[in-house]
């Protein structure tokens, strides 16, 4: 899995305007990260709740349903959540437009 | 008001793949749908807590931040949440993968 994961951080971190990668276990504890450590600490906290009720909400409204992706904008920047079986990956990045 | 959310659901409406509109306000009553109602008032339930919790998250992250837009990807549809000052905007479309 570690080598799965270090793929998308390689992947996703080439993208332009990408400021941030989390890469959260199960349990929202942060395994990898380039982002400084009490930030990502706060984004995994955070993001992470925001992930389950988002999740719970969708099978409430159909069971059969799942969620895929979360995409949280601001003014100032964009969060995409991914969660996965095993990890739920947090990019933020700062759109150009 | 009133003018303005009819043309956004007018707009709304016209595009491809969307197959709901709902328009709630802070109380979390629905006041404009083009989904029946009992399904109406399910998803505006559970967008007004999904939409505290987004605002509530952004706004702990960095207080000067604000909460403009939230995209649910889901495997059957996509669920698309805009907050205004004294309402918010849902759309339900399937995506167009």
């Amino acid at each position: 899995m570690s080598a799965e994961i270090e793929d998308l951080l390689k992947r996703y971190q080439n993208y332009p305007n990408v400021s941030g990668i989390i890469i959260l276990d199960p349990f929202a504890i942060p395994i990898k990260t380039t982002m400084e450590y009490t930030l990502t600490v706060h984004y995994a906290a955070l993001i992470s709740t925001l992930t389950y009720k988002a999740a719970k909400m969708i099978t409430n409204l159909d069971a059969s349903n799942e969620l895929v992706t979360i995409r949280l904008r601001t003014k100032v920047h964009e969060v995409i959540v991914l969660p996965s079986e095993n990890y739920i990956i947090i990019v933020v990045q700062n759109p150009g437009t | 008001m009133s003018a303005e959310v009819e043309e956004l659901l007018k707009r709304f409406q016209s595009m491809k793949n969307v197959t709901g509109i709902v328009v709630v306000d802070n109380d979390g009553i629905p006041i404009k749908t083009t989904l029946d109602y009992t399904l109406t008032l399910h998803y505006a339930a559970l967008m007004q807590t999904v939409r505290e919790k987004a605002r509530q998250v952004v706004l702990d992250l960095d207080a000067t931040n604000e909460f403009t837009f939230l995209r649910l990807r889901t495997e059957q549809n996509e669920v698309m949440l805009c907050p205004q000052e004294d309402y918010f905007i849902m759309v339900i479309q399937s995506p167009c993968d």
